[in-house]
C-alpha cells in the first residue's frame, strides 16, 4: 500500500487551523511513528486517513486513487484504533471481535478472532463481558480489533495508553512484527516505543511537519546541542530546555538541549527524546 | 449487517425488557384501553372478537410504538454517546450502518410481535370458543398492532439521526403521538398509532375495517419511510453537524430522490384513498330527494345482474331500466350510484348514448346525467363497477360495505343505480336482480320479496334472482342458517337469519323459542309490527355497524346484541333469554322513529319501554318472583343509589368539572335514568292507571297512533297525557 498526501489542510468549522499544506508519502512496509505536541494535528491527520474527516484542502491518495472514491474499499484494507473510543459492553470480548469481524467483512472471522486474541494476549478474557475488564484490557481489546483480518494499514492512535511496561513492550513488537509487511502507522506520546521500532519518524508541530525520516537523522541533527551539568545556580538554566533532572549524592544532574550550549555543559551523544526536544525548542525559539 | 445488529441488540437485556413489555401490553386493550364501541353504557359490551383480540391488538400497537421508539432513541443514543462509532465508521460506512440499526431493530419488533401473538393465543381461543378464526386473529394483530411498531421506530430513528439528542427525539415521539391521540384521533388517516376501529364482527368478516387500517398504515409507512430517509442526509460523517453532514451525503443523488419519491407516495395514497367517498359536510338533501318527478320519463321495470368480486371487494353490474318518453326529443335524466363506481357504458335500446358524472358527491351518493334519445320507448342498460366507497362523514366508524369470501353487504346503490327523478309507470315497479355469488353463500333480501336460485355456474359460483318491487334493493350475504318459526298469534312465519358462526349461541339459548314468545308477546299487548307483510317477517342478523334498522316484513338485527357480553348483561335482564327478549322487543320500542335520535340525553327513550315490556313478558313466562328480583329490585337499587349519589345531588359540582369527566359522569347518570328509572316510573304508572291491561291498552294505543309527519317521535308528554298523569305523579322520590 502506498498513501500519498499532497498539500493537505484541515481547518475546523471553529477556525482553528490543525493541519496546513502537508505533504507526505509513506508505503508499506514500514512502521512510522507520529510525534508532536499536544494539538499538533496528529489525530486529525489520523482522522483524515481513515476517513473520518474530510480535508479542507488537499488529496490523499491511497495506491494512487483519491480516498473519498474508495471510501468503502479502504475501510476494508484498514485497522484502526482511536485515541478514545467505546466497546458494546453487554457483549464478550469475542463476541466483540465477532461484531467488528462481520463489520469489516473479514473471511474465516473465527481463525482471525483467535490470531488477534492470542496476539494480544486476550485469550484468558475471551469470554468476559467487557463491562468487566480494566482499562488496560479494553485497550488491548481496541488493538484486537484494530488488527483483526492483518489489514494492509494500521493506524495506532496513542495504542499504549494504559497498559502496564511489560505490556508496553510486548505491543511494541507485535507493531514491530506487523510491519514486516504492513504500513503501520503509530502515534505516540512515548518516545521510546518509537526509538524502538520506528523506521520512520514524523515530527508535527503546528499542524506541518517538522521532519521526516529516520531515527537516527534526526538524532544526528541534534548532536552538539545536548549535554549535561551539575546544577548549582538555577539561573545557570536560563535558554536551556532541560530534558532530565537527576539527584545524585554530588548534586541534581541537569540535562539539557540549546542551539548553544554553555560551556559549563559537558556535551554528550542526544537520545531520541533529546533530537525531538530540540527540534520542538528550536521551533518554538525561531 | 443487519443480522450482526440484531444479534447486538439481543445481547442487552434492555431489548427483551422492551420484548416483554410488548408481549404484556395486550393486557392494556382488556383494562384501561378499549378503543371498540361499546354496546352499554352499564358495562363494556362488544363482540367476542373486539374483546378479546381487537381491543388488546389496538393496546398493544399502541404500547408497543412507545416501547418501541423507546428502545430506538436508546440504542441509537448509547452508540453515539458510548464512542463506539469512532471504531464503527472506521470499518462500514455510518449510512449502511443506520440502515442495519434500523433493520435490526424492525427485525426485534417483528419478534416481540410474533411472542405477543404466540402467548396471547392459548387465551385467546380459549376465551372466543367456536368464535375463534386465525386467519382474524392474525390479521387483526398484525394490522391493528404491528402497523403502529415500525413507524414509531422509523419516526424515532429519524428525529435522532437529523438532532442527535434523545431527549428531544423523545419530546418529538412524544408530540407525534399526543397527536394521534388527540387531535387527529377522529381522522382515520392522520391517526397513525390508534387506528378509527369502531367495532369488529364476531360472525362474519372484517376486511373492510382491516384493509383500511392497513392502508392509513402504509400511508404512514411511505411517509415516514420517506422521513428517514431524508434523515439519513442528516447522519453525522466526517466529524461535522447535521446540515455539514447533510450537505455530504446529499451529493449522492439517488438518496434524497427516494425520499422525496416516497413523500409523494405517500400524498398520493393519502388524497387516493378508495374507502370514503367526497361528500360535502353539509347535507344537501335535494341532492338525492327531487321536489317533483319528470313528467315526461317513466320507468316500468327493472333489471340489474350484479357480480361482486370476493377477492377484491369489488362489485361489477348491468342495470337495465325500461323507459318511456313522452317527449320527442332528447332529454337528460339523472341517475344515482356509490361514489365508489365507475360507469363504463349507457346504451339505449343497444346504442351507446351520452353520459357525464357530476363532480359533487353528497351523502354518499354521485350522480350522472344520462341524454335519453327522443324514442318513446328504450331499455337503458348502464353498465357500472368499482369499490364502494362508504359516506366520509362516518369515516370513523368504517366497514359496514364490507364485500369479502364470508359476508357481503350490499344495500341500495352500491348494488346498482338508482334513477333520481323517474316515477313508475304504474302504481308500482317490478325489479329483478341476479346475483353472483360464491357458492357458499346464501343471499338474504331485506324486506318483501322473493330469492330462489336461479342456476349454479360452471366456476363454483350461483345465480340468485331476487324481485321486489322499487328501484332498491338491500341483500346480505354469507353462510347463514335460516329458521323458521311460526307465530301463530301474530299470523306470521318469522324467517330467523343468522351466522352459522354463531349456531351454538343461539341454541344454548333458545333463541327461536325466544323469538317466538317475544313477538307473540308484544304482538298481543302493544300490536303488530307495521312491516309484517305477506305472513313473513325476515329477522336478520348483520354485521355490527351501527345498530338495526326495521323496514317492509323485515328486521335487522345487531350482532353486537347477540354476543356473550350482552347476553350476559345484567343493566338488560341477566340472562341468555330475557337479553335476547330486551333487543327483540326493540323491534317495538326502538326502531324507525319512535324516538326522537337527536335527544341523546332524554331519561326518555327506546330503553325505559323495553325495559318495561321485557319486564313483563319475564313476569308472564317466568313468573312474578324472577321478574321482580331480576327487573324491579334491580331497577330500585340502581335509582336509590341515583338519588344518593353527589353529582345528582349537587349538579353544580359537576358541571365544574373537566368535560371530559363531565360527560363519562353525565353518561353514566343518564344511563340509570334511561335503564332503571323510567321502566320504573313505567311500572308506577301502570299502577295509577288501574294495572297491566290498561298500560297494554295506553301502549297500543301509543304504538299505533297517528304519526305527525313534522315530528314523528313518541314523547314523553304524549305519554304522560295517554296516562292522564304528570311528571310530579310518577316521581318516585
Amino acid at each position: 500500500m502506498q498513501i500519498e498526501i499532497s498539500n493537505l489542510s484541515m481547518t475546523y468549522p471553529s477556525g482553528k487551523t490543525a493541519l496546513e499544506d502537508m505533504s507526505l508519502q509513506m508505503k508499506s512496509p514500514s512502521l512510522i511513528g507520529l510525534l508532536g505536541p499536544n494539538g499538533a494535528g496528529k489525530s486529525t491527520l489520523m482522522k483524515l486517513l481513515v476517513a473520518a474527516l474530510l480535508p479542507t484542502e488537499g488529496k490523499i491518495l491511497v495506491d494512487g486513487l483519491p480516498l473519498e472514491r474508495q471510501e468503502q474499499t479502504f475501510k476494508a484494507r484498514l485497522g484502526y484504533l482511536p485515541q478514545s473510543f467505546g466497546l458494546f459492553d453487554e457483549l464478550t470480548v469475542w463476541q466483540f471481535l465477532d461484531y467488528m469481524a462481520a463489520l469489516k467483512k473479514i473471511p474465516h472471522s473465527r481463525e482471525a478472532i483467535a490470531r488477534a486474541l492470542g496476539r494480544t494476549n486476550l485469550e484468558d478474557q475471551q469470554k468476559a463481558r467487557i463491562r468487566t475488564l480494566s482499562g488496560g484490557q479494553r485497550q488491548r481489546v481496541g488493538i484486537a480489533q484494530a488488527i483483526l483480518g492483518n489489514p494492509e494499514l494500521l493506524i495506532f492512535d496513542e495504542p499504549t495508553v494504559g497498559l502496564d511496561p511489560e505490556e508496553r513492550i510486548s505491543f511494541r513488537n507485535l507493531f514491530s512484527q506487523i510491519a514486516q509487511e504492513r504500513l503501520v502507522l503509530l502515534s505516540t506520546h512515548i518516545i521510546e516505543d518509537i526509538q524502538s521500532v520506528c523506521n520512520q519518524l514524523l515530527v508535527i508541530h503546528e499542524g506541518q511537519i517538522r521532519f521526516s525520516g529516520v531515527p537516527g537523522e534526526l538524532i544526528a541533527m541534534a548532536e552538539g546541542y545536548v549535554g549535561v551539568f551539575r546544577e548549582r545556580d538555577p539561573r545557570q538554566e536560563a535558554g536551556l530546555q532541560i530534558t532530565s533532572r537527576i539527584h545524585t549524592a554530588e548534586g541534581v544532574i541537569c540535562r539539557a538541549v540549546a542551539k548553544n550550549l554553555p560551556d559549563f555543559a559537558k556535551r554528550v551523544e542526544p537520545t531520541l527524546e533529546d533530537a525531538y526536544l530540540y527540534l520542538i525548542s528550536r521551533e518554538v525559539m525561531s | 449487517m443487519i443480522g450482526l445488529e440484531l444479534s447486538w441488540l439481543l445481547r442487552n437485556r434492555l431489548t427483551w425488557l422492551a420484548i416483554l413489555l410488548t408481549t404484556l401490553s395486550p393486557l392494556a386493550g382488556l383494562t384501561v384501553y378499549r378503543p371498540l364501541f361499546s354496546n352499554s353504557e352499564s358495562s363494556y359490551v362488544t363482540t367476542m372478537q373486539g374483546m378479546y383480540v381487537a381491543n388488546p391488538a389496538l393496546a398493544a400497537g399502541v404500547l408497543g410504538a412507545v416501547i418501541f421508539a423507546l428502545l430506538t432513541v436508546w440504542s441509537l443514543d448509547r452508540i453515539r454517546r458510548g464512542g463506539m462509532e469512532a471504531l464503527t465508521h472506521a470499518a462500514a460506512s455510518p449510512l449502511t450502518m443506520a440502515a442495519a440499526r434500523l433493520g435490526a431493530l424492525f427485525l426485534v419488533s417483528a419478534l416481540a410481535q410474533a411472542f405477543t401473538m404466540l402467548a396471547w393465543l392459548p387465551w385467546t381461543v380459549s376465551r372466543l370458543g367456536v368464535i375463534f378464526d386465525q386467519e382474524s386473529y392474525l390479521f387483526q394483530y398484525l394490522v391493528f398492532m404491528y402497523g403502529s411498531i415500525p413507524l414509531a421506530v422509523l419516526f424515532a430513528a429519524a428525529v435522532y439521526q437529523m438532532i442527535g439528542r434523545a431527549d428531544l427525539s423523545l419530546s418529538l415521539f412524544a408530540a407525534f403521538a399526543t397527536l394521534s391521540l388527540t387531535v387527529w384521533r377522529g381522522n382515520w388517516q392522520l391517526c397513525w398509532l390508534n387506528p378509527c376501529v369502531w367495532t369488529v364482527s364476531d360472525d362474519f368478516s372484517n376486511y373492510r375495517i382491516l384493509w383500511s387500517a392497513a392502508y392509513m398504515r402504509g400511508t404512514w409507512l411511505a411517509a415516514l419511510t420517506g422521513f428517514w430517509m431524508f434523515s439519513c442526509l442528516c447522519v453525522r460523517r466526517y466529524g461535522k453537524g447535521a446540515i455539514g453532514s447533510l450537505l455530504c451525503n446529499i451529493r449522492r443523488i439517488y438518496q434524497p430522490l427516494f425520499a422525496a419519491a416516497l413523500l409523494v407516495c405517500a400524498v398520493v395514497l393519502y388524497v387516493g384513498q378508495p374507502f370514503l367517498d367526497h361528500s360535502s359536510p353539509e347535507i344537501n338533501y335535494d341532492f338525492l330527494f327531487p321536489q317533483e318527478y319528470l313528467e315526461t320519463v317513466t320507468c316500468s321495470g327493472r333489471y340489474a345482474q350484479v357480480r361482486p368480486d370476493p377477492k377484491t371487494g369489488r362489485v361489477y353490474g348491468r342495470a337495465c331500466f325500461q323507459l318511456h318518453s313522452t317527449l320527442a326529443q332528447e332529454q337528460n335524466v339523472r341517475f344515482l350510484i356509490n361514489p365508489g363506481y365507475e360507469i363504463t357504458s349507457v346504451q339505449a335500446s343497444g346504442k351507446e348514448i351520452p353520459f357525464m358524472v357530476e363532480s359533487e358527491q353528497e351523502m354518499n351518493e354521485k350522480a350522472f346525467v344520462v341524454t335519453l334519445p327522443a324514442d318513446p320507448d328504450m331499455e337503458l342498460a348502464i353498465e357500472y363497477g368499482g369499490y364502494p366507497r362508504e359516506w366520509n362523514l362516518a369515516s370513523d366508524s368504517q366497514g359496514a360495505l364490507e364485500i369479502s369470501n364470508v359476508y357481503m353487504s350490499l344495500e341500495n346503490d352500491c348494488l346498482s343505480p338508482s334513477p333520481y327523478d323517474i316515477g313508475y309507470q304504474g302504481e308500482t315497479l317490478p325489479g329483478v336482480m341476479d346475483l353472483i355469488l360464491p357458492g357458499h353463500m346464501t343471499p338474504v333480501l331485506f324486506g318483501a320479496g322473493t330469492t330462489r336460485l336461479l342456476q349454479e355456474n360452471g366456476d363454483g359460483t350461483k345465480t340468485w334472482r331476487m324481485e321486489q318491487e322499487g328501484y332498491h334493493m338491500i341483500v346480505y350475504a354469507g353462510d347463514y342458517i335460516r329458521q323458521e318459526i311460526p307465530v301463530e298469534t301474530a299470523g306470521i312465519i318469522v324467517h330467523f337469519y343468522y351466522s352459522r358462526r354463531h349456531e351454538p349461541i343461539m341454541e344454548a339459548l333458545d333463541a327461536a323459542e325466544m323469538v317466538r314468545e317475544t313477538i307473540e308477546f308484544c304482538t298481543e299487548h302493544i300490536g303488530p309490527l307495521s312491516f309484517y307483510g305477506d305472513g313473513v317477517f325476515n329477522l336478520i342478523e348483520r354485521r355490527s355497524d351501527g345498530g338495526g334498522y326495521a323496514g317492509d316484513g323485515a328486521s335487522i338485527a345487531n350482532e353486537l346484541d347477540f354476543t356473550m357480553q350482552n347476553l350476559s348483561n345484567n343493566a338488560k335482564g341477566g340472562s341468555f333469554a330475557q337479553v335476547t327478549i330486551h333487543e327483540l322487543v326493540h323491534q317495538w320500542w326502538g326502531l324507525g322513529n319512535m324516538f326522537d335520535p337527536m335527544d341523546m340525553d332524554s331519561a326518555w327513550s327506546a330503553e325505559g319501554l323495553t325495559c318495561y315490556t321485557t319486564y313483563r313478558m319475564v313476569k308472564e313466562l317466568y313468573g312474578q318472583r324472577e321478574a321482580k328480583t331480576s327487573f324491579v329490585d334491580a331497577w330500585q337499587e340502581a335509582v336509590d343509589d341515583y338519588y344518593k349519589s353527589f353529582y345528582v345531588r349537587h349538579p353544580e359540582y359537576l358541571s365544574a368539572l373537566p368535560e371530559k369527566y363531565q360527560k363519562q359522569i353525565a353518561g353514566s347518570l343518564r344511563w340509570i335514568r334511561q335503564y332503571n328509572e323510567m321502566p320504573l316510573k313505567i311500572r308506577k304508572a301502570e299502577e295509577l292507571v288501574g294495572g297491566q291491561e290498561a298500560m297494554d291498552e295506553i301502549l297500543a294505543g301509543l304504538f299505533g297512533r297517528e304519526l305527525n309527519p313534522e315530528y314523528p317521535y313518541l314523547t314523553y308528554e304524549e305519554f304522560l297525557e295517554a296516562c292522564h298523569l304528570t311528571e310530579e305523579d310518577l316521581n318516585l322520590e
